[in-house]
């Protein structure tokens, strides 16, 4: 029981998890794998074939904006920024995140850290 | 998304597919790298490093195959992969393919043919603004001892009722069909086709003369003036398209009739005549019979409810009158119906029939290739296997395969059109003029359409079957053999052969019936000697002729100058001959104990001659001589059936009818075409023949308004230019009397018979359409088990079977699947068979005859169908197989 709930958490979170990890600076694709499972202390991962879809379809929605970057002794690589559009989604997202969080937590009566 | 966007993204996604292709391709490899970089930092050697980065990225075209579903449009573009692989895979195998293409286009194509008709004739409105307005009133007789639903057309006081009291409908008669009279205009002598119609005829239709105006109420009266409306095409024929043409006068039954309008080009009417004259109906002559028939339109503002109130009103005051004096019981009603309706109900029972033979055909396609398709399928079980191992899903493979089935099911339907449109030319060409009461079996874009959806729907249904048997592939067990048989499978192909071989039976054994029947017809025992027999046909409705001295004249010069054609034997006149529809007449028997018995009577005048020129035998007394004049004893002679039927078969030479006709003579039943109690196309019936020189003239003008007599002559053989030399001689007699026609008696005969005949050639090349796909089914299916089974074979071989038990082991299969349909389809025809009893002659329903001869015929090509690829055993070499294995 507990994987499909753990699918389901992540898939409803991904997209604020990769939103959020764009909003300082663009990052390319296996930096923000990496980064979601190192901030998470490895309990959060992505798998590559759902990571890029999941690429492809907030640059589809228009939320961020995929840029090849070419650097000198390196292959290119595409870095992903967040659009304006996206910071708008972004900052929803975390709203509604925190409430939902919340809610969930007086419930179950689990405390914030 | 907004739309826009959408557009943007989906243009961009096909458009530039190859850029984004190597984007994405850059993207997956920049990950990849960073991956084995990372492995290498952790201090793995590089080998180890790719292989670890590999493991974690898991299969780079997995991970593009995702992100390609996320792409706008990305079904589209794999369906058009799909396609190119699709007919990469049919030009691999040209042989399935051409057979797949073959057996759509001439299933698909027999489909398409008879809805064609079936459009033409049933589902195109009619020609005419507002068609749903126009209907036709018929009546009814219940109560009688006829058939209540015979339908008669309506008689001069029914047609004045309707006329004058339904004031909801534009009401207009006309004559039943259109006949030939001559045409004088200048020194241009033709006999052209007359319809004769009542005052708003064209109003009803909705149909505007190009030039001047329609019948008025006035000359639509007897004796009223003489006047005609031109259609288009013989105003441009003959009349070099003269636009003064109005007000002038052409001769038209010898008798001047003032031009009063052209109909429009393209006009068309249900008589489609040369010329329009006014029928002048009345309740005398003509209109004493149902001769009229009535077409209506109800007037704008109006409704059929309220014309059927007033017609039901009028008629319910006068029903009284209506008894027929022979059947007191009967009772006449009114009945009005949709003019498409009323002209193609009679072709609908044949129309839904075919259509339902064409259904079989599709079926039986249908079960042929969802066998070979199925097979095919289980070749390719080791290709699944592979595929569904690299990771594609169920749905694609299935995709897949429905692909390549819609491919084939288009390249069918495309040529199925090509096949359908030259089958509908050529039953053209098979049909008599004015067979089909349309100008026209167009493919048109129902037709189009229908093909289309026909070809999907056939596409779709044997396509089911083999989709349901890939999704069964077992990757462990499709991936170690080569080649899987399945029990299943070959139950279920046996299955759908049985299925075929029972409805090829119905169909065998159904045309079987109707070939049988037009063979009980077409050699019914003729009467009289059809064999070197000449008839020439001419109008004599003709002002001159109504003059019985002057037809009198006209006879004996004409036949005269026949007889003096090099060659000739014999020649006469008669109102009618054999094979062609004759009129009748109500007669009282005058004398005996017999005195004062009524009934009706085949009625033929005839010239002294006639019986001797067709070689009619005479059974009793005489035949008539020059002697029986117009003032000399009234005589006439009749024929076996006659005798019968009146007499209860003694001899009735001396006896009378009518209080002074004396029976003279008796001659030798032939079949006629009956318009008294039609029973079968062609039958023989009782018929009294009358001295042509004892008719009156307003008989003779009455007769010669519907009918055309013949001038036959008997030659010894084939006389070169005879038709020529008829003519010549017609001429001599009447230089203004032009022959409408020749014919032998064999194409009376093929006239006569005409619906009989294509519905022999519909529905048999049918059925040896659903023969042949059932050969080639019961083939496919022993063939594919000896190539499946090769291996088995040469070990059972090896092992000491004989080739004969290895044969027959095999073809068991085929053998078995055919007997099983035989039975199925004989169970399924002793019900569907009874529907066909009224379309039967001289045969019955369950004619074991023709039974016998359609099992056997099955039996013997499936069992030939089942031999010849069991052949190939006897080629299979046990040690080479062993060697292989």
């Amino acid at each position: 029981m507990g994987t499909k709930v753990e699918e389901a958490w992540k898939k409803g979170s991904a997209e604020l998890l990769i939103l959020s990890l764009l909003e300082d600076q663009p990052r390319h694709g296996y930096e923000i794998g990496k980064l979601i499972e190192v901030r998470s202390g490895g309990t959060l991962h992505f798998h590559v074939a759902s990571l890029y879809p999941l690429l492809y379809r907030l640059e589809k929605r228009g939320w961020i904006e995929g840029r090849w970057v070419e650097k000198a002794n390196q292959r290119r690589r595409r870095y992903y920024r967040l659009t304006a559009k996206g910071q708008r989604v972004l900052e929803l997202q975390r709203k509604k995140w925190q409430e939902f969080a919340g809610a969930v937590g007086r419930i179950a009566g689990v405390q914030h850290a | 998304m907004p739309l826009l966007a959408k557009v943007k993204s989906f243009l961009r996604n096909l458009l530039f597919i190859r850029r984004l292709e190597e984007d994405l391709d850059q993207e997956v490899r920049s990950h990849f790298q960073m991956l084995v970089d990372e492995n290498i930092r952790a201090g793995m050697g590089p080998r180890e490093a790719e292989r670890a980065g590999r493991m974690e990225l898991g299969g780079a075209e997995q991970v593009k195959e995702h992100v390609r579903e996320e792409r706008l449009g990305n079904s589209l573009h794999s369906a058009m992969s799909d396609c190119r692989f699709g007919l990469r895979q049919l030009r691999k195998n040209p042989g399935f393919t051409l057979t797949v293409v073959l057996t759509l286009a001439l299933s698909v194509g027999a489909n398409t043919a008879i809805f064609s008709l079936v459009n033409a004739l049933l589902l195109e409105s009619l020609p005419y603004p507002h068609p749903e307005r126009m209907g036709t009133i018929y009546t009814r007789i219940s109560g009688s001892s006829a058939t209540s639903d015979e339908r008669h057309n309506v008689n001069g006081e029914q047609w004045e009722l309707l006329r004058d009291n339904v004031p909801a409908l534009i009401s207009a008669v006309s004559s039943g069909g259109t006949s030939g009279v001559n045409l004088r205009a200048g020194s241009h002598v033709a006999s052209v086709h007359n319809g004769r119609v009542s005052a708003h005829y064209f109003d009803v239709l909705a149909v505007q003369p190009l030039f001047g105006r329609n019948f008025s109420e006035d000359e639509d009266r007897r004796h009223g003036p003489k006047v005609v409306v031109l259609s288009y095409s013989l105003w441009r024929n003959v009349f070099a398209a003269d636009p003064r043409i109005l007000g002038q006068t052409i001769l038209l039954r010898s008798e001047p009739y003032t031009v009063v309008g052209v109909l429009p080009q393209g006009a068309t009417t249900p008589l489609n005549a040369d010329v329009y004259t006014p029928l002048e109906p009345d309740r005398e002559g003509e209109g004493g019979g149902t001769n009229f028939r009535c077409i209506v339109r109800v007037r704008d503002g109006a409704t059929w409810q309220e014309a059927d109130a007033e017609i039901n009103r009028t008629w319910l005051s006068r029903s009284g009158r209506y008894e027929l004096a022979e059947n007191p019981a009967a009772r006449v009603s009114y009945h009005s119906v949709p003019l498409r309706r009323a002209q193609t109900d009679s072709l609908r029972p044949q129309l839904l029939a075919l259509m339902a033979a064409a259904g079989f055909i599709l079926l039986i396609a249908c079960a042929n290739l969802a066998g070979i398709t199925l097979v095919r399928m289980m070749r390719r079980t080791p290709e699944v296997a592979t595929r569904l191992a690299l990771g594609a899903s169920s749905w694609q493979i299935q995709r897949q395969f429905w692909i390549e089935n819609l491919l084939l099911a288009l390249a069918g339907g495309a040529v199925s059109v090509s096949v359908g449109f030259l089958a509908v030319r050529e039953l053209l060409f098979l049909l008599p003029e004015h067979f089909l009461p349309v100008a026209s079996v167009p493919v048109d874009s129902r037709v189009l359409l229908f093909t289309l959806v026909i070809s999907v729907l056939t596409s779709v249904l044997f396509g089911m079957l083999p989709a349901l048997a890939t999704r069964r592939v077992d990757l462990r067990s499709s991936m170690a053999n080569r080649t899987v048989v399945e029990v299943g499978s070959l139950r279920l192909r046996q299955g759908l052969i049985a299925g075929e071989v029972a409805l090829t039976l119905m169909l065998l054994a159904g045309s079987g019936l109707l070939i049988r029947s037009l063979i009980y017809l077409e050699t019914l025992p003729p009467g009289f000697q059809p064999d070197g027999v000449m008839v020439a046909k001419a109008s004599l409705d003709d002002a001159r002729y109504h003059d019985p001295a002057a037809f009198r004249k006209l006879l004996d010069e004409s036949t005269a100058a026949m007889r003096q054609i090099p060659g000739v034997e014999n020649s006469a006149v008669g109102l009618n001959i054999p094979y062609e529809f004759v009129g009748n007449d109500w007669i009282t028997l005058s004398d005996g104990k017999e005195a004062g018995h009524q009934g009706g009577s085949d009625w033929v005048y005839v010239t002294p001659g006639y019986f001797d020129t067709l070689q009619m035998p005479l059974l009793a007394g005489r035949v008539f001589t020059g002697a029986d004049g117009p003032n000399t004893q009234k005589v006439v002679v009749v024929n076996h059936a006659f005798a019968q039927k009146f007499y209860g078969g003694t001899n009735p030479v001396g006896r009378y009818i009518d209080r002074d006709t004396l029976i003279v003579g008796e001659v030798a039943d032939v079949p006629i075409s009956s318009g008294l109690d039609p029973v079968a196309p062609l039958q023989t019936e009782q018929t009294m023949y009358v001295p042509a020189t004892q008719v009156n003239g307003a008989l003779l003008a009455l007769l010669h308004q519907w009918l055309q007599p013949d001038w036959i002559v008997r030659t010894a053989g084939p006389v070169d230019g005879l038709t020529a030399a008829m003519q010549r001689a017609l001429s001599a007699a009447d230089p203004n009397l032009p022959a409408s026609g020749f014919y032998s008696m064999k194409d009376l005969l093929a006239c006569t018979l005409a619906t009989q005949r294509i519905e022999v050639a519909l529905l048999g090349a049918m059925a040896a359409l659903a023969l042949l796909l059932s050969t080639v089914g019961v083939f496919a299916l022993v063939a594919n088990m000896v190539a499946q089974r090769t291996r088995e074979i040469g070990v059972r071989m090896a092992l000491g079977s004989s080739i004969g038990q290895v044969m027959v082991e095999i073809g068991r299969s085929g053998v078995a699947a055919s007997l099983f349909g035989v039975v199925l389809g004989l169970v399924f025809s002793v019900g569907a068979l009874r529907v066909m009893r009224s379309v039967l002659y001289g045969v019955g329903v369950y004619d074991i005859t023709t039974g016998l001869f359609v099992v056997l015929t099955l039996l013997v090509i499936t069992l030939l169908a089942t031999l010849l690829p069991t052949l190939r055993i006897a080629r299979i070499d046990p040690a080479r197989t062993l060697r292989e294995e």
